[in-house]
């Protein structure tokens, strides 16, 4: 009897934690998302689907959801370009490319709030080393993080900054992995280099990008630290994205029905993307076969 | 490693360079007085070290983060290789649902949880303490999906020669599989170190108590306790980053090929 309880006492704890701090969380959260109560008060009375509307007929929510759409558009192709076009120059084992590699994957590593700060002093408008550079070409001196037309531009500067070293680093492994008879026949054939790249690269490395596409989709939708640290989603709102809208909704107004309504659309959406992104995976399984 | 031109190599080195100039920078300005930086001429000095870890408790923040990431690595460690050894070597009822549910946590976004995990903690009493930090980011999903993979690869007929000999599974897993699987184990402990060492938004909304701030809060605090942009002392700030920074950055120059290939590992497969 001992022995075929054995296996669960091996994966109880790990089954404990997943439960308490992860499953059931989604069904608090649903709860409450029906609920209204700010912490305080003894009760949470019952109201239906009422966070919902509110949050819909909101210019915070649809704002907020234009916002990290565009962060999304915008950084995305932006990484994944670079990126792949780095990488293909980065595949080589020489030390170079090595010691390039190195460097560019460093601040994926690197705290994020520390990024946030360092670029919040890049980009500040008195001292900052932009302005330097540009004060000095007479380019003036544009007050980025307190601009709305350019505080989100900087945001998607310093993600990609900070995510491109793991972008080519997965980019590199999928590149290792086209054999290379592929690029000798190619050669053979008096293929040219460009040629080479988008009829037999490009194509190869398809499934890495659309595996780095998903999830790069996926943390746009989660980016909260740069814009906490940077600029509170400001100005006027015009970097207020979803999760920063969350934990203000949630722990700065205290509202935590509709605070879990947001957590439950939020959530609705990326496991659509994580769901897109497992089939992805398959069809990968199956395009190398 | 094929010999290479050397002028590429430099030409990589600066392009290498150029690209972390910010950080570069940010360090160096770090040892800058306030009034040098400001005038625009060069100086050196520690004196932003010592008022970072001093008046600003950065040393008392560092020791935070070294305990929380710390515990959170073996703690996650331990869970993640126990439940990873039964899904890898025992078939039982309900394993596959049990496995299922942990590789379905990667796909779970961490926001859904943020306002509940509160909740819980705040129910517990928890909330400012260290055990309010620790207790949400044992479980690792991504870990135990890992280490069962890689388990896997482990011969069986080492576990039962062991067993013949009379091992119990502990055993086994003790003196077998947790040596053999060193490389898997070390880059996992790596991984889960760096991303709890850089996590903030839990910190951030489980802590308010100053003593319990870790690095990540505590930098950003002292960024944006500053009010005005022009009264920010970016030196002190910059002292307070580079220590929050240093220590992963040392752990990974050391170990970077093993977390470059975890993490490729993890991905592409």
């Amino acid at each position: 009897m001992l022995r075929k309880l054995t296996p669960y006492f091996f994966v109880a704890p790990l089954m404990i934690f997943i439960a308490v701090f992860t499953y059931v969380p989604i069904l608090t959260s649903l709860n409450l998302s029906l609920r209204q109560w700010n912490f305080l008060t003894p009760d949470m009375p019952f109201v239906g689907l009422r966070n919902y509307e509110e949050l819909f007929a909101s210019a915070d929510f649809w704002n907020s959801l234009w916002v990290t759409t565009l962060f999304a558009v915008f950084s995305v192709p932006l990484r994944l370009g670079a990126a792949l076009a780095i990488a293909s120059w980065l595949v080589r084992e020489t030390l170079p490319a090595r010691l390039l590699r190195g460097a560019l994957f460093l601040p994926s590593v690197t705290s994020t709030v520390s990024i946030a700060v360092v670029f919040s002093w890049v980009f500040s408008t008195d001292y900052g080393m932009v302005n330097a550079v540009l004060a000095t070409l007479g380019l003036g001196r544009p007050q980025w993080l307190q601009d709305p037309h350019l505080a989100l531009w900087v945001l998607i500067l310093v993600n990609t900054w900070k995510q491109i070293g793991y972008d080519i680093v997965i980019y590199i492994a999928g590149l290792q992995a086209i054999p290379q008879e592929l690029y000798d026949a190619a050669a053979v054939d008096g293929g040219r280099r460009f040629h080479v790249f988008r009829r037999v690269t490009m194509p190869l490395v398809m499934p890495t990008t659309y595996f780095l596409l998903v999830i790069s989709v996926i943390e746009a939708f989660q980016v909260f630290t740069i814009v906490n640290v940077m600029t509170r989603g400001g100005p006027a709102g015009a970097t207020d994205m979803l999760v920063n809208l969350l934990y203000e909704i949630g722990f700065e107004l205290f509202d935590i029905g509709r605070g879990s309504a947001l957590a439950v659309i939020l959530f609705v959406l990326l496991v659509a993307l994580a769901i897109l992104k497992s089939r992805i995976i398959g069809r990968k399984v199956h395009y190398e076969a | 490693m094929k010999p290479e031109n050397p002028i590429l190599t430099m030409l990589s080195l600066a392009a290498g360079l150029l690209f972390l100039a910010p950080v570069l920078y940010s360090v160096w300005m770090s040892f800058q007085t306030a009034d040098a930086f400001y005038a625009g001429r060069v100086s050196f000095t520690l004196d932003n070290y010592e008022r970072a870890i001093t008046q600003f408790s950065f040393a008392r923040y560092l020791i935070n983060s070294l305990i929380v990431s710390g515990l959170v690595t073996v703690l996650g460690i331990t869970v993640a290789t126990l439940a990873a050894f039964a899904f890898a070597r025992f078939r039982f009822p309900g394993g596959d649902l049990m496995f299922g549910a942990t590789v379905a946590t990667l796909m779970i976004p961490s926001h859904i949880s943020l306002i509940p995990n509160y909740l819980t903690l705040a129910k517990a009493g928890l909330l400012d303490t260290y055990a309010g930090l620790i207790l949400p980011a044992i479980s690792n999903g991504f870990a135990a999906f890992f280490l069962r993979q890689y388990i896997r690869g482990i011969p069986k007929a080492l576990d039962e020669a062991a067993y013949m000999d009379g091992a119990t599974h502990l055993q086994v897993l003790w003196r077998i599989i947790v040596p053999l699987s060193k490389p898997a184990i070390s880059s996992m402990a790596l991984y889960i170190f760096i991303t709890e060492w850089n996590n903030y938004i839990w910190p951030l909304v489980a802590v308010g108590k100053q003593d319990l701030y870790t690095l990540q809060i505590g930098l950003a605090r002292l960024y944006r306790i500053n009010p005005g942009e022009g009264l920010i002392d970016w030196p002190l700030v910059m002292a307070a980053s580079t220590i929050t920074i240093l220590p992963v950055l040392v752990g990974f120059l050391a170990v970077e090929r093993h977390l470059v290939r975890g993490i490729t590992m993890g991905a592409v497969k």
